[in-house]
């Protein structure tokens, strides 16, 4: 029922400075901080225009804050969450000009966020860097309630908006930036597969 | 000749003269069905029959997709080319049958830009006009530039902005009206697109104004006309799979050669765009002049394949897997 090795699941970028680029929109949360800081480092002395995004939030509690304060960056702007930051992405997204490369780190779940705003101004692959950080764990969608839970680490788990036993099938959508979630026991009522610890 | 996209038989229903060099042509189907889909950009290759052979040259559809009961191509007549396109002034007219390839799509609009920029320079804007069809009923914004030599080219211009209005820009050199690319490119808002169509000095111009204003490659796009694989020097080529050598004259490409000698190559573009007649080379002894658009960098050094649809060689062997 379940497949092995998720081919939907991208594949993960290490940041690195894009040719060309006229500005430089480099966003991220918690640990890839450390990513970020690298990507500084490799654009120092450029005198490149940098826009920098951090958010706090963190699964793990990495905040790299006062290390970004450290550096030269004319436009720092930091957020107490992933949503805000990604919201305000879109609203520098969208008075951005050709140009515009994007690098983004951080979970699974910030990335894709973030990677829908990106696709909705038809950013490319030319354009945007992902790398990963931290944990994989899954951000899910359940099928039956339309409704989202970040940070699902077990293979069986109750959907906090329908309340029904859901089990992560290996099928990232890019579109919805989350796993897909069925009912467990759809078939014979209360019959629940094996819990598991996810291959997060 | 068996090809896996077919040939169809159209009759030509009107010729119009849209410039002194430009005639429109408009084909139904024989039977009076409607004509199979297109979409906006795609292209046609006319079989032109000729005292000698057939010359096989592609046009854009100008017509509009959402309407299949006709096509419509604008031929312009090349003085110094090959002769298909001298053929198709002088020997064609209104009631012939001509048979044509499906339509196929190398210079597809793109599915989620925001704004849609089209440089074109003369006959260049004919793939546009099947494109704005399909942009207006989507919705997208879209400016066009179009340069042309003077009064009496500017017609299907003319014609655009009347369907168009101020969407569309026209460029007359003969009143020094210039067309200033690298200001069509500048300050535009993330997810433009941008399609050149017509000389290669144009194209190359509005390669390098985007990416010196950092546009990415995705973001740009480009037809070339198609007149560049046959001309060069004569050449032999030798086909591995029947043994047969061919002679390439200076005024055939590869593909036209074998064609005339009755082999099959498969083919789409006939310009070096789209892949479809790439052939690995087994035996090189000298160079392989690429000039496709397809190959990567690194392909064309290695000299392992060629596009014999366009590219030719110097050499004085050469064996290709056909």
């Amino acid at each position: 029922m379940l497949i092995t090795g998720i081919k939907s699941r991208p594949v993960y970028d290490q940041l690195h400075p894009l040719p060309g680029g006229t500005h430089h929109l480099i966003a991220g949360q918690g640990s890839g901080g450390l990513a970020m800081l690298r990507l500084l480092d490799d654009m120092a002395g450029e005198g490149l225009n940098i826009t920098l995004l951090y958010s706090r939030e963190s699964f793990s509690g990495q905040d790299f804050l006062a290390q970004l304060q450290q550096r030269d960056i004319a436009d720092l702007r930091i957020y107490p969450s992933n949503q805000a930051l990604v919201d305000d992405l879109n609203r520098v997204l969208g008075d951005a000009r050709m140009g515009t490369r994007l690098y983004l780190s951080g979970s699974e779940s910030f990335i894709g966020t973030a990677m829908q705003v990106a696709t909705r101004y038809d950013m490319n692959s030319d354009e945007v860097l992902r790398e990963h950080a931290g944990s994989f764990v899954r951000r899910v969608w359940c099928v039956h309630c339309d409704s989202y839970t970040e940070n699902v680490t077990q293979r069986v788990f109750q959907c906090p908006g329908c309340s029904s036993m859901l089990v992560v099938r290996d099928h990232y959508s890019r579109r919805l930036a989350a796993f897909q979630a069925v009912k467990a026991d759809a078939e014979v009522p209360g019959e629940l597969p094996v819990a598991e610890e996810l291959d997060t | 000749m068996s090809l896996s996209n077919g040939t169809l038989n159209v009759r030509v229903a009107r010729i119009e003269a849209v410039t002194p060099e430009i005639k429109r042509f408009t084909l139904v189907s024989t039977d009076g069905a409607h004509l199979p889909p297109f979409s906006g950009g795609s292209n046609v290759v006319v079989l032109i029959p000729h005292a000698s052979g057939t010359y096989r040259n592609a046009y854009s559809l100008m017509s509009s997709p959402y309407d299949s009961s006709a096509y419509q191509i604008a031929v312009r007549r090349v003085e110094d080319g090959r002769g298909g396109s001298r053929q198709m002034h002088q020997a064609v007219n209104e009631g012939d049958v001509l048979e044509i390839l499906r339509p196929v799509n190398l210079f597809p609009l793109s599915k989620h830009a925001r704004l849609h920029l089209f440089i074109a320079g003369g006959v260049g804007i004919t793939p546009v006009c099947s494109q704005l069809a399909e942009l207006r009923l989507r919705g997208t914004p879209f400016e066009v530039h179009l340069a042309v030599r003077g009064a009496e080219h500017a017609r299907l211009g003319e014609e655009l902005q009347r369907e168009y209005g101020d969407a569309v820009r026209l460029y007359r050199n003969d009143i020094d009206q210039r067309l200033d690319i690298a200001a069509v490119v500048a300050d535009r808002p993330l997810g433009s697109h941008l399609y050149v169509c017509g000389p290669e000095s144009m194209i190359q111009g509005a390669i390098d104004s985007a990416r010196a204003q950092g546009w990415t490659d995705s973001h740009i796009h480009y037809e070339r006309f198609l007149e560049q694989g046959s001309a060069g020097e004569a050449f032999s080529v030798t086909l591995a799979r029947s043994g047969a050598t061919i002679e390439v004259s200076p005024d055939q490409s590869l593909l036209e050669a074998a064609e005339a000698a009755g082999h099959e190559i498969p083919y789409l573009c006939r310009g070096g765009a789209c892949g479809m007649c790439e052939t690995d080379v087994l035996e090189l002894d000298g160079e392989i002049l690429h000039t496709d658009d397809w190959l990567s960098d690194e392909d064309k050094a290695a000299n392992k394949k060629i596009m014999p649809c366009v590219s030719r060689a110097k050499c004085s062997r050469l064996v290709i897997d056909c």
